[in-house]
């Protein structure tokens, strides 16, 4: 019984960090129709930016204390997410606005590749994984349940409530101001709004500005809390990103958000009980993936996806 | 282009012209580096070397001389097309100058390396200008039209023009191979020569383009089909005779083989159908680990030995079978979904692969040990003697690829032409209009990935003999990216341009070995630059050019034909401003 | 339509352009100055095959600094009369077509005397037969995969298929029983959860650990495979905790070990953590290592061999950009052992040439030296006897040796 609700808390922190990068890339979809694929590199660079901001710009007498590194981590995470983004939706997307959809597509295959490794070119020590700093020492939430604990370190529960305020307040700008309501009017019908006067490339921008501050943020307490970041790890925590984002239903926050808690709790639950276990955890996510999008490609929360003339 | 070039007069194109050229050819001669780089001597004596035996001139400075030579040449002759050609001319010599002079001064330490105040070791500065001049030059005296060479040849002189010009081809390539020389502690200039030969290249073929040659070649070559197939195939089967046949480049081209016949199947799901598989380098896989476990090596888990032509039809059916499998859930999902799809796809069969499923795959130990092909009494890694001329091992290896690719492209241009074909191309434009007209796109569509999967498959049995082990580390995500650049660069649809794009994607690594740091980065840099600049690619499909790059039919870009047809005399009275489509 | 494709041309030749500019000049350190050598025979090439660029790059550039140490090193003594020594390092990718091509580049230059390589054991398979073929000498510092020496049956009958091949590094049916003789006899610690990566190395040394665990009268009450990548190893924690091991033994590498180990504490599994060669590494306590855990490695401990301390301290004063990572000082006595086979064979006043290949070879078979980690000699598979094993802990921070011994079957 204790494993069970371990790997629940397990999957729930997970569901959490996949959330953040999740709700970046169904809300690109949502207001271009891409797939960014380079939006898990975009988390990398985050938790790199984090990393080099506790590094190098952070006096060395205040590192002790979580109240100051955390946020100060994730700022720099964040404004080095949202710089990369920004350059890459200039530079690399918004050329190819019009042209079929396959250009886009193998484009941010190149910018994914292009980013893993000028990381790994460029930032100091970065051909091995960099060890990063841990922000809380020690102590954790220790939840008595029957059959024993369930052991959630500080890390991990600053990593939920996090994201779930980020959700929130992301899914209440979107719904309230005035920016949001353009940003929905764009994801609905472009054309029409440029007519009522809103300028979609400010609004694109801010798209991928907001998700890539949401996934810079999801970085940094990755990285916080397995203590360890590495350039591979934008690759596969997209997938998983995706994968949530599809199965919420691509275009709608609050799915994104749901699909990545189901998926964090598929791998930790799967990877426990289903034949093949941990070996084969991540080849269940993908199953997920293909049926979701067999069966029910609009996904839960989703509207079936119009034909675009 | 166009606002720089409006600074010129036609006036001043004449003395443009000759000053450049004189200057490239000038350059040529003069030395290029002032003292002896850390690594040795620059080749081609370009160091201190000042107009020492001017008929001596070697490497990129004979190709620099040819250059300013030509140039020369045609600023006087009345050849057609004057403009295009000393515009290809000039862009080549600009390369190379730039190539070396930057190479020479980075290895330098600095400007320092390239130019003397009291030695004249000006050589890359002068023949850059030169260069320079020369494109001014020609721009300043106006690119005229492309040329359109006669078409109507007898048949005997056309097929004399394609045998030479596909014998230029084949030793194009091999010189492309060999130029620069093989890299190494002996040799760490060759990155950069090869790429100043490429340079150099270049800007032949933008002359001889910008004559009309090439397009005419190319249309020649369509009229007579059988023929120039023909000997294309005798040329590629010429290739471990010049100077490219050794152990190492037979190894690689044997490689970029089973690469081109995979990308050409590629090409069916995405150049034809329209379908974006990043996942496919997995059908390869299956394909290569079918063949190695009917090869009789010691870690497969079945144990039958199978002769190899029918261990590989096997590999092909079970491949294609896997295709069918894999498109029977995306005949519901489109586009990008597509993509995703076929992405997890290939990473199940890498995860998989990895944990030895069914004890086929040998896991993380592989399946090492793969016995060679062996027919003909000899093994295909052996050195054979054809006709007096001892030809390098790995050459019959080779042979079989090339049989392979020819055998993958017939089928492809037989498919294309078909209404199966046409079908494909339908669902790739507008798959609801396709449906409307009667087409079964769902079987149409499956069709497309088993024939993709089972051409993989067939290539996969080659790779697994010629490599001799077969491990999943060969099939990873990256590979299939690698794939779909090739199909990409090569031009989607275009099976030259499948060919071209893998062998490209495979050559250059090797020759620029001295930049693997960077390999990847320039990578992924270049996938976006192409999709920017030029997204149907390097010989594109002539209704994807249409498509993407804003031409018609003929290759002459839209405005002009638009603006061609707005002139020709109609019977009826046209309306001001109606243009015929 | 021309405008479009010169344009892209110029800027696929200034991509390749920046790329010139950005050249990493590997070269030209070992050829510059001079030496009091004679030189005047020619240059002998090195061959390295090692993935340099990719996920793997850390381990492979460690592999070639070294060997460009050892080669300096050897030039400057005048290892080889009458003969500059250099370095060719070339990429594999860790893909085993790229190192055939590598190979088959390097041995078609006649002066190439021997490679080191490769890193992976998939790629190993590739590299020899093409290496074979030409009796060029191939030495391995990090090839753990025993049938690469002793054949597909290296249990019930072991052949030597390859005679060009020899290797320093331990082989996984070395270390792993010699690990499992220390958990059970000497910290009596007899139940343990295994986890590997699922790649050769990982894979191989658990599966040696486990048969001689079982044999001592051990339990494994858990086995467990993570992916190569995987960083979150929460859920594989969760399930192994209910056990109840006494330590985790670890079959992989540091940059996923290190993490591991810190998330097993903040678990509550406050159990060590037990590897091979592939965690004993500084970075792996910066990474997450606690206090306690454990790890073996081939050679006796550092700080009792002096060329050990000589080779870190050469090492540094070079100044490389990466460190030498797991295998740096492998490569670099894998590299004197060519070296120095390599002097004998031409002697003093001998010639390089094809014939000299076999005589090279049994100069290597019969070579026999002290190197920085340890013994370097080879027996009839060309497996190295250096039998020699030390199990290291951490305390107070960092590594430090609890045992050394031999490990006899």
């Amino acid at each position: 019984m204790t494993t069970l609700l371990q790997q629940i808390a397990n999957g729930i922190v997970l569901g959490a960090v996949i959330g953040l990068v999740a709700l970046g890339y169904t809300m690109v979809y949502g207001i271009i129709q891409l797939i960014n694929f380079a939006h898990g590199e975009v988390f990398m660079v985050g938790a790199y930016g984090g990393l080099a901001t506790y590094t190098w710009i952070l006096p060395h007498s205040m590192r002790g204390h979580w109240q100051i590194t955390l946020p100060a981590s994730m700022l720099g995470g964040v404004v080095v997410a949202v710089v990369v983004a920004v350059i890459m939706e200039r530079f690399a997307y918004r050329p190819l606005r019009n042209a079929p959809r396959l250009a886009p597509l193998i484009t941010a295959l190149g910018v994914s590749v292009f980013l893993q490794e000028a990381v790994r070119l460029f930032y100091p020590d970065a051909k091995s994984a960099r060890p990063f700093p841990a922000m809380f020492v020690g102590g954790g939430l220790r939840l008595p349940v029957p059959g024993g604990q369930v052991i959630l370190p500080w890390i991990r529960v600053a990593l939920v409530v996090i994201a779930i305020l980020l959700a929130v307040a992301l899914q209440m700008y979107v719904n309230r101001s005035r920016m949001g309501r353009a940003m929905r009017a764009t994801a609905q019908d472009r054309d029409t709004a440029r007519l009522m006067g809103i300028d979609p490339d400010r609004v694109i921008v801010l798209t991928f500005v907001l998700g890539a501050a949401l996934a810079g943020v999801g970085g940094v307490l990755y990285g916080a809390y397995q203590n360890t970041i590495n350039v591979d790890m934008g690759f596969q925590n997209g997938i998983f990103a995706f994968t949530a984002a599809v199965l919420g239903g691509i275009g709608s926050l609050r799915g994104a958000v749901i699909g990545a808690f189901a998926i964090g709790l598929i791998k930790t639950l799967g990877g426990q009980y289903l034949p093949g276990g941990t070996q084969y955890d991540y080849v269940w996510i993908f199953v997920v993936l293909i049926l979701v999008l067999v069966f029910r490609p609009e996904g839960l929360f989703g509207e079936a996806e119009k034909v675009r003339a | 282009m166009t606002r720089l070039t409006s600074y010129l007069r036609p006036g001043m194109a004449l003395p443009l012209r000759v000053a450049g050229s004189v200057l490239v050819l000038v350059g040529a001669l003069l030395p290029w580096a002032t003292f002896v780089l850390n690594d040795g001597p620059y080749p081609a004596k370009s160091t201190l070397q000042f107009f020492d035996a001017p008929f001596e001139v070697g490497g990129f400075r004979l190709h620099m001389a040819l250059l300013g030579l030509a140039a020369l040449v045609v600023t006087f002759a009345p050849v057609p097309g004057r403009g295009r050609i000393l515009r290809g001319l000039g862009w080549g010599a600009v390369l190379v100058s730039a190539v070396n002079v930057l190479f020479i001064a980075y290895n330098g330490g600095g400007l320092g390396a390239v130019t003397v105040a009291d030695m004249p070791a000006f050589g890359g500065l002068v023949a850059l200008l030169g260069g320079l001049a020369v494109l001014a030059g020609a721009y300043a005296g106006g690119i005229e039209q492309p040329v359109h060479l006669p078409t109507g040849l007898n048949r005997f002189v056309a097929w004399a023009v394609l045998l030479v010009s596909f014998a230029g081809l084949l030793m194009m390539v091999a010189w492309t191979l060999t130029a620069g020389g093989q890299g190494g502690v002996a040799n760490p200039y060759a990155g950069a020569q090869f790429l100043s030969f490429l340079g150099f290249a270049g800007g032949l073929l933008a002359a001889l383009h910008g004559a009309g040659v090439l397009p005419w070649i190319s249309r020649l070559s369509e009229d007579h089909r059988p023929f120039s197939i023909v000997v294309l195939l005798g040329c590629a089967l010429a290739l471990p005779f010049t100077g490219a046949g050794t152990d190492y480049w037979m190894t690689v081209a044997a490689n970029i083989g089973v690469y081109a016949a995979t990308a050409i199947g590629l090409n069916v799901v995405v150049g034809l159908a329209g379908m974006l598989d990043i996942g496919y380098v997995a059908f390869l896989g299956i394909g290569a680990f079918v063949a190695a476990n009917l090869s009789g090596a010691v870690a497969a888990k079945v144990d039958i030995t199978l002769p190899f032509p029918v261990a590989a039809v096997i590999a092909a059916v079970v491949a294609g079978m896997f295709g069918s499998v894999v498109g029977s859930p995306t005949l519901r999902v489109r586009g990008d979904y597509l993509a995703i799809v076929t992405l997890a796809f290939g990473e199940i069969f890498v995860r998989s692969a990895q944990n030895n499923i069914g004890g086929l795959t040998g896991g993380p130990n592989a399946i090492p040990g793969v016995p060679q092909v062996s027919m003909f009494g000899t093994g295909f890694s052996e050195p054979i003697t054809l006709g007096g001329t001892k030809l390098p091992s790995g050459v019959l290896y080779y042979f079989l690829t090339v049989l392979l690719v020819a055998l993958v492209m017939g089928m492809f241009a037989n498919l294309k032409n078909s209404r199966i074909g046409r079908a494909w191309i339908a669902i790739r434009e507008d798959e609801d209009v396709a449906k409307a007209m009667g087409i079964s796109t769902g079987r149409i569509k499956i069709l497309a990935f088993t024939v993709g999967a089972t051409t993989a498959g067939l290539s996969g049995a080659v790779f697994a003999h010629k490599l001799g082990t077969v491990s999943y580390e060969s099939f990873k995500f990256l590979e299939s990216v690698t794939l779909i650049s090739a199909v990409i660069l090569g031009g989607m649809g275009s099976i030259p341009g499948a060919v071209l794009g893998a062998s490209l994607l495979f050559v250059l690594p090797e020759k620029l070995r001295e930049f693997s740091d960077y390999r990847l980065l320039l990578f992924g840099l270049a996938l976006v630059l192409i999709m920017r600049f030029r997204p149907q690619g390097l010989v594109p499909d002539r209704h994807r050019r249409a498509e993407l790059a804003g031409e018609d039919i003929e290759g002459r870009p839209l405005e002009e034909t638009v603006s061609e047809q707005a002139h020709l005399p109609t019977a009826a009275p046209v309306l001001p401003g109606e243009a015929r489509a | 339509m021309r405008n479009q494709l010169v344009k892209s041309a110029a800027i696929v030749a200034g991509a390749l352009l920046i790329a010139a500019c950005g050249t990493n000049k590997t070269e030209s350190g070992g050829a510059g100055g001079g030496t009091s050598c004679d030189t005047s025979k020619g240059t002998l090439v090195v061959g390295v095959v090692a993935p340099l660029s990719g996920s793997l790059s850390a381990l492979g550039l460690g592999i070639k600094n070294s060997a460009s140490l050892a080669v300096d090193q050897a030039n400057e003594k005048c290892t080889v009369k009458g003969y500059k020594l250099a370095v060719q390092a070339e990429d594999d990718q860790a893909n085993p077509q790229i190192g055939a091509q590598a190979a088959t580049k390097l041995s078609s230059d006649p002066n190439t005397v021997g490679v080191i390589g490769t890193l992976n054991s998939s790629v190993a398979q590739n590299v020899q037969p093409v290496l074979k073929a030409k009796s060029i000498v191939q030495i391995s510092p990090a090839n753990t995969n025993p049938t690469l020496t002793r054949g597909q049956n290296f249990l019930t009958a072991p052949k030597r298929d390859f005679p060009n091949y020899f290797r320093v590094c331990a082989t996984d049916d070395l270390q792993g029983p010699f690990a499992a003789n220390y958990a059970v006899n000497k910290a009596g610690k007899k139940k343990v959860a295994i986890i590997t990566d699922g790649k050769t190395y990982g894979d191989g040394l658990a599966g040696e650990f486990r048969k001689q665990l079982e044999k001592l009268g051990g339990t494994v009450v858990a086995q467990e495979k993570v992916g190569e990548k995987d960083t979150d190893f929460s859920g594989v924690i969760a399930k192994v905790k209910p056990s109840g091991p006494e330590f985790v033994f670890y079959g992989g590498e540091y940059p996923a070990a290190g993490p591991l180990s810190k998330q097993m504490k903040d678990a509550g599994m406050n159990i060590p953590l037990f590897g091979g060669d592939g965690i004993f590494d500084d970075k792996y306590i910066e990474l997450g290592g606690r206090e306690g855990d454990l790890a073996t490695s081939v050679g006796a401990p550092t700080e009792t061999l002096a060329s050990a301390k000589a080779f870190v301290d050469a090492y540094k004063a070079k100044n490389y950009k990466e460190s030498f990572s797991a295998y740096g000082a492998f490569s670099y006595d894998a590299t004197n052992a060519l070296l120095g086979s390599l002097g004998k064979t031409i002697g003093d006043g001998g010639k390089w040439g094809d014939d000299q290949r076999s005589k090279l070879l049994d100069n290597v078979g019969s070579y026999s030296a002290t190197g920085a980690t340890g013994e370097i000699k080879f027996d009839q598979y060309g497996d190295s006897t250096n039998k020699l094993l030390t199990v290291y802990q951490v305390t107070g921070g960092k590594w430090s040796a609890a045992e050394s011994g031999t490990f006899e079957k």
